[in-house]
């Protein structure tokens, strides 16, 4: 037993209070900053040694965070994890008692030239996953004893069980904080979708001659928009593709890439709110397809087709809906809220140009948008 | 009365547009992101009589740096936002309409927002 050793060896009973006194303070601290203050604060006098150093483990580099010695280390400093003697201890696990550095090559001298220290330990923290490392240094060329290391290696153990939980409390605020923000963030979007609901009606209601045709359109534009927000679910809020979104509002009139609908493009992610809005559009345009247009027909066939322009500065998308086959359009429908959130809202979500045309032949839909972080190339 | 309107959400901008109409508002300009509002502002020789203006436009924009140029002019506004509370961006004194938004709370807005004369 470690501490059993230091009684036997008759180690100061001053070094083993202050032992314990920093046990307690470890145990403590909250923050991996607290544990390294604590380690300056109280490893050199446990030690008996001229300097110690606290080093922190960052992926491939040592951080020589912290330190109390009768002159500068190298505080604030970074090494690579194999050029320095504490990323040796951390890569090997072990302790490492080194009585003359300049006799030892995994010593990189010129870091130590500008230094007072001749003779060394270093110990990993955690050995079987070093976190972090206690270093002991000395002014003068000697062996440290059993004792120094025995004693070195209970604080590092002592420190290990301390940044652990000083880890594990940095990340439970994290994800309480994360829990916060993700609250504030569905509070904002429920009230968004509502205002989105309460458009829907006030536009459907300008626009419907009955209270059938109302409920029927709006019941229609309603579950557009649950399946738009079920699409940004599925990607968890983040980019929807076009794709993606084409199959989704499309899915109800015989699906993307079925026998009379072709769609074609390369891929382009949409910003969550864009591809509600591009969702919201296409359904318009399907319904319309579906109630007058090719859709209605054996015979219709729909093709929507995208590309991007590398050339123009910025690059753009093109996007076309083209109905073919389909009966003959009437020159001037009447233009209702599907019209006006057709060309309208689109063009606005991505800063672009959008016209829909009652050609004869069939409805034609243009989109140029230039690409954003709203719109960009997968 | 000359107003403009800053909401990203392509739905809810056409309706709000609907809504100042029909309080009799002249909607000058309507954007849906910072960048093309603060460029039109900047080209103003009339300025507009006020703006209503949505707090988050997506992709990580906020609205923040049109209201202070529109403060700066003296352009009165209102901000319509989904959030319970402002971030503290120095706007404790402004009018804020909470989504979603109707007639009955749009009416004093745009009534504050007509010249005193």
């Amino acid at each position: 037993m470690p501490g059993a050793g230091i009684l036997e060896r008759g180690a100061s009973a001053d070094a083993l209070f202050t032992l314990v006194e920093m046990i307690e303070d470890l145990s403590s601290a909250r923050t991996v900053d607290q544990v390294a203050a604590v380690v300056r604060s109280t490893a050199r006098r446990i030690a008996g040694a001229d300097g110690v150093a606290f080093i922190l483990r960052e992926e491939a580099q040592c951080f020589y965070m912290d330190e109390d010695a009768i002159a500068p280390l190298w505080k604030g400093q970074r090494f690579p994890l194999d050029a320095c003697i504490s990323g040796w201890a951390m890569l090997n696990r072990q302790t490492v008692v080194i009585p003359d550095i300049y006799k030892d090559s995994r010593v990189p001298h010129d870091v130590y030239r500008p230094t007072f220290v001749r003779s060394m330990v270093m110990t990993p923290v955690r050995p079987n996953d070093p976190i972090a490392a206690i270093g002991a240094y000395w002014a003068v060329e000697r062996q440290p004893t059993e004792d120094e290391v025995t004693k070195l290696q209970i604080m590092a153990r002592a420190t290990a069980a301390a940044l652990d939980s000083a880890l594990m409390h940095a990340s439970l605020a994290e994800t309480l904080q994360r829990r916060k923000v993700l609250l504030r963030e569905l509070d904002h979007r429920c009230k968004n979708t509502l205002a989105t609901v309460q458009s829907i009606a006030h536009q459907t209601l300008r626009c419907s001659p009955s209270p059938e045709d109302f409920v029927e359109a709006f019941n229609g534009r309603l579950g557009a928009l649950a399946r738009a927000h079920e699409l940004l679910t599925r990607g968890a809020w983040g980019h929807a593709g076009l794709k993606a979104v084409l199959a989704q509002a499309l899915g109800m009139f015989g699906g993307a890439d079925g026998e009379r609908i072709r769609v074609s493009g390369p891929d382009i992610l949409l910003a969550p709110e864009s591809s509600v809005a591009m969702h919201m559009t296409l359904h318009e345009l399907a319904v319309n397809a579906a109630r007058h247009g090719a859709l209605s027909v054996e015979s219709g066939r729909l093709a929507v087709e995208w590309s991007v322009d590398m050339a123009a500065e910025p690059r753009a998308l093109d996007l076309t809906w083209t109905e073919t086959g389909g009966p003959e359009v009437a020159a001037d429908p009447v233009r209702g809220f599907g019209c006006r959130l057709i060309e309208k809202g689109v063009a606005r979500e991505f800063g672009g140009q959008a016209r829909l045309t009652f050609a004869p032949e069939g409805v034609r839909f243009r989109l140029q948008a230039p690409l954003s972080a709203r719109l960009r190339l997968e | 009365m000359r107003v403009i309107l800053v909401e990203d959400e392509a739905l809810v901008a056409l309706m709000m547009e609907d809504l100042l109409e029909e309080l009799g508002c002249q909607i000058v300009a309507s954007f849906g992101a910072l960048a093309p509002a603060l460029e039109w502002l900047d080209a103003q020789s009339t300025l507009p009589d006020g703006a209503v203006l949505d707090v988050n436009l997506g992709g990580g924009d906020d609205v923040f740096p049109l209201a202070r140029a529109l403060r700066d002019r003296g352009v009165p506004f209102a901000f319509a936002t989904g959030y319970g509370v402002l971030p503290d961006e120095g706007f404790a004194e402004a009018t804020v309409l909470h989504k979603p938004v109707d007639l009955g709370m749009l009416w004093p807005v745009v009534k504050s927002f007509r010249p005193a004369a």
